[in-house]
């Protein structure tokens, strides 16, 4: 089935808060507040570290989007597995 | 007959005691459990911090940047002491004065003018009446310990440290390896040690906006969690602490009481052999 094909091409996403993983699972997409704008990731993105600024970090997953709010933060591909670490990560309304 | 009953009144007394050691016992568990969780919680963020330095500090870099600035020579450093503001967990605290008293030792005999900063009211009276110079006390970090409290311990070291008025910045605090094992360790917070943690080969990165300006942010993160994770291995070390103190006590007061218990009814047999005794000579003398 194309579910399965198409399983295989996630991200691997975690989402770090000093006290506690906020968030940690598979992502088709993830929009990011860069430092100086929005950033889109998708799978195959090449290795990247990047300055967050203060925003929305959205996530699409399979059961549906996921927003935090974060701040103070970065964020890390590597091999399509992304690390979002952020000293301040709060889940904010899903709409 | 006032033997067995001065007997008896230890063994309430000692009871009682075995009350209240089961019960902080119960609770430090409690607690144990609640701050155990925090330190694991907040393992990841940790690891993934230092991964990302490893991966982003290059030698030549480090030059540049004031956090990983590497003093040939040490001759101002700060050694920042964290105790426990309660007592009754054993040598816990005992053990960390011991650590903190040896890197002050150490730091002395190479020269170097070593503020003390104590965190804790045991640390804080133990130095204090010996009469030890402290350049900064505090005993209202939070239970549990948070972010604000890490940085309002190392904010300002490292921006002295930054501004080339001390060398290095060392913790005396207690790792919290497992529950049995939480042995008073010293970190060196400052200045930032990545040398041991190079990754190999380092994938071809994009960096935005540039390696310098990650490095200064994540420098601080890293610095502000390494003192973070440092507080709350203490907080759960303490409790670790406090219930094996707690236990050992408990487990203490009830072989006493079997002792107690063996010698009370000792006591009191010969009592009443002693009793009969005289109630026999009574009633033979009686019908002489």
């Amino acid at each position: 089935m194309t579910a399965t094909a198409s399983a295989e091409r996630r991200l691997n996403v975690t989402v770090i808060s000093p006290s506690a993983a906020a968030f940690s699972g598979a992502a088709t997409s993830i929009i990011a507040p860069a430092h100086d704008g929005e950033l889109g990731i998708l799978y195959g993105h090449a290795p990247m570290v990047v300055l967050l600024g203060e925003g929305l970090l959205r996530i699409r997953t399979d059961d549906g989007p996921r927003r935090f709010r974060v701040a103070r933060g970065f964020l890390q591909v590597l091999d399509n597995t992304v690390a979002v670490l952020a000293e301040e990560v709060e889940p904010a309304a899903e709409n | 007959m006032s033997k067995s009953r001065d007997i008896y009144r230890r063994m309430k007394s000692v009871d009682s005691t075995k009350k209240i050691t089961r019960t902080m016992e119960m609770v430090a568990t409690a607690k144990l459990a609640q701050a155990q969780g925090r330190v694991i919680r907040a393992r990841p963020y940790s690891a993934e911090l230092m991964d990302m330095i490893a991966r982003l500090a290059t030698p030549d870099l480090a030059e540049s940047r004031p956090l990983l600035r590497q003093p040939a020579r040490i001759e101002r450093a700060a050694v920042v002491l964290v105790t426990s503001n309660r007592g009754l967990c054993g040598a816990f605290n005992a053990n960390l004065i011991r650590t903190a008293q040896a890197q002050l030792a150490e730091l002395d005999e190479a020269g170097a003018r070593v503020e003390f900063h104590v965190y804790g009211n045991k640390g804080i009276s133990y130095f204090r009446f010996r009469g030890v110079e402290m350049a900064h006390t505090r005993n209202d970090l939070g239970d549990p310990p948070t972010t604000d409290d890490a940085r309002a311990l190392i904010d300002d070291l490292a921006a002295r440290f930054v501004a080339g008025e001390l060398d290095a910045v060392r913790l005396v605090f207690a790792e919290f390896r497992n529950m049995v094992s939480t042995p008073p360790s010293v970190r060196q917070v400052l200045p930032v040690g990545v040398g041991e943690a190079r990754k190999g080969p380092q994938p071809f990165y994009i960096l935005d906006p540039s390696e310098e300006e990650i490095l200064d942010h994540l420098l601080p993160l890293y610095v502000t969690n390494s003192t973070y994770s440092a507080l709350l291995e203490t907080a759960a070390a303490e409790q670790a602490a406090r219930r094996t103190a707690m236990k050992s006590a408990t487990d203490n007061a009830n072989d006493f009481l079997d002792n107690l218990r063996r010698t009370y009814n000792r006591a009191r047999q010969a009592e009443i052999t002693n009793q009969i005794a005289e109630i026999i000579g009574g009633a033979d003398a009686l019908d002489g």
